[in-house]
């Protein structure tokens, strides 16, 4: 099973299908992720990025298509699922810290129940983690204390203490102050230089430029283009990513 | 106001000892009431159909028929079809039954007050669902539903003088003693009264444990 199987792509997303009732969230999606690589996934609201991360991560199930992780299919339910969302790691936007365990329990919880990993080495591993992301005074905290660049530090590392293969980022920074953004973003982009595979759903193009390999531009459902962000801001091939470059750099 | 000073000094053993009686049916009937209220709350919000209607079957069944005539069926209607249930378990299982109920009802809004965000945060660690329930639904949800456990507590505390009104023949507790007190004196207000400020001391002393809870619990979000 796995590595052997599936060469360098670590993510393979095929003919995905998926709606909320009428609404066709997802229409016929193919994308595949190499390990190793960071992808932006940009595209106007609604078009069904982060829903694609969430299926990615089996938050929500697919109506057709496959989705493959190292390998593995992500099935709809069971067992199985756990075991493969063990090894992806995913920030959401409103940061979702659990509020009533402090900082380090928030950062040990995954290690502990889902690996079984005793208590005081997941406690220094979940330390150790913290000050990587700079925020190591705040072990003993509670999230409620913490600003929401903080917080979604510790979201980040809170995802990092599982080990994962794969980190999915859904709009990381949307929720920020804008003065957070930056700390936030400057964690990811370490991550991304020690080579973490990554999908970062976001907004934020000078991130997408500065750091990730490639962005898949969606819209309505589809993929309308990829490709390397120079590429992409400098001369995007079809009108509805211009129209999207346009907006977003001389907004 | 001499007639109720008689009341309770001529009677102060028989009152202790009903107060102490209603003190045991409530506490046994509390840890029935959260421990299948948890459960209840559980299968209801499980991730199977089957479960969630059973849950919910329970939650109708309990809450829409009057404790006495649980405590009638549980206690005589039982003896009379070959299953005799002991008197005490009778009067707590009812009560505490009845009040799960309401304490399933309770945390399962709880538990809707929590953001699905938690939910999606812990499943994206890995957790199954039981243990993202059992780390992250569950503790949060409890701190949120303290105020109206309490309330459900107190009116469980007033519900439980219903044993007493009924035929059921446990020792008697606080209402069944100030019954006997009543027909051997004739003082009936005097002696409800009494029983009475029996009922407050266990109904205030819940609302002071359960502000003291709220404040040492209360999740900062």
């Amino acid at each position: 099973m796995g590595e052997q199987q599936s060469d360098g792509r670590l993510v393979e997303v095929e003919r995905v299908r998926k709606s909320f009732g009428s609404q066709v969230v997802l229409d016929d999606v193919d994308l595949t992720i190499a390990r190793g690589e960071a992808v932006v996934v940009a595209g106007p609201s609604g078009s069904g990025k982060s829903t694609l991360l969430r299926c990615i991560n089996g938050l929500e199930s697919i109506d057709s298509g496959d989705i493959r992780f190292d390998g593995d299919s992500i099935p709809k339910a069971g067992k199985h699922i756990y075991r493969l969302r063990a090894h992806m790691g995913m920030v959401f936007q409103s940061f979702n810290l659990f509020p009533h365990k402090t900082v380090i329990d928030n950062i040990a919880l995954g290690p502990i129940e889902v690996k079984g990993m005793p208590r005081q080495g997941a406690k220094d591993k979940a330390k150790e983690l913290l000050e990587l992301v700079g925020i190591g005074e705040k072990a003993e905290a509670y999230p409620a204390d913490l600003s929401g660049g903080q917080q979604q530090r510790v979201a980040i590392a809170r995802a990092l203490a599982m080990e994962p293969k794969l980190m999915l980022f859904d709009e990381p920074t949307s929720a920020l102050d804008p003065e957070m953004i930056r700390e936030v973003l400057d964690v990811m982009r370490d991550l991304a230089r020690q080579g973490m595979t990554m999908v970062v759903v976001t907004h934020e193009m000078g991130f997408a430029r500065e750091v990730c390999d490639r962005i898949a531009f969606i819209d309505h459902g589809r993929i309308v283009e990829e490709g390397p962000p120079e590429e992409f801001f400098k001369n995007a091939q079809s009108e509805r990513a211009r129209e999207f470059v346009d907006k977003i750099l001389h907004h | 106001m001499s007639d109720f000073l008689q009341v309770i000094q001529n009677n102060f053993p028989a009152f202790l000892s009903g107060f102490w009686v209603t003190c045991q049916l409530v506490a046994i009937s509390f840890v029935v009431a959260l421990v299948v209220g948890t459960v209840v709350a559980s299968l209801r919000l499980a991730p199977l159909k089957p479960l969630n209607w059973l849950g919910a079957t329970y939650v109708e069944a309990f809450r829409n028929v009057p404790l006495l005539v649980l405590l009638f069926i549980s206690f005589a209607g039982f003896a009379r079809g070959g299953f005799p249930v002991p008197p005490l378990a009778a009067a707590t299982g009812s009560l505490g039954l009845y009040t799960a109920a309401y304490v399933a009802e309770a945390i399962r809004s709880g538990v809707f007050a929590i953001g699905k965000g938690q939910i999606d945060a812990a499943q994206s660690l890995g957790l199954t669902f039981r243990r993202t329930l059992r780390k992250i639904i569950l503790p949060q949800a409890f701190r949120t539903v303290i105020p109206p456990l309490g309330n459900l507590t107190i009116a469980m505390i007033k519900n439980s003088a219903i044993v007493g009104a009924s035929l059921v023949t446990i020792r008697p507790d606080l209402l069944k003693t100030a019954r006997i007190i009543q027909n051997n004196t004739f003082k009936t207000t005097e002696t409800f009264f009494w029983a009475g400020m029996g009922y407050l001391v266990l109904t205030l002393t819940a609302t002071l444990v359960v502000r003291y809870l709220e404040r040492r619990l209360v999740i900062r979000r």
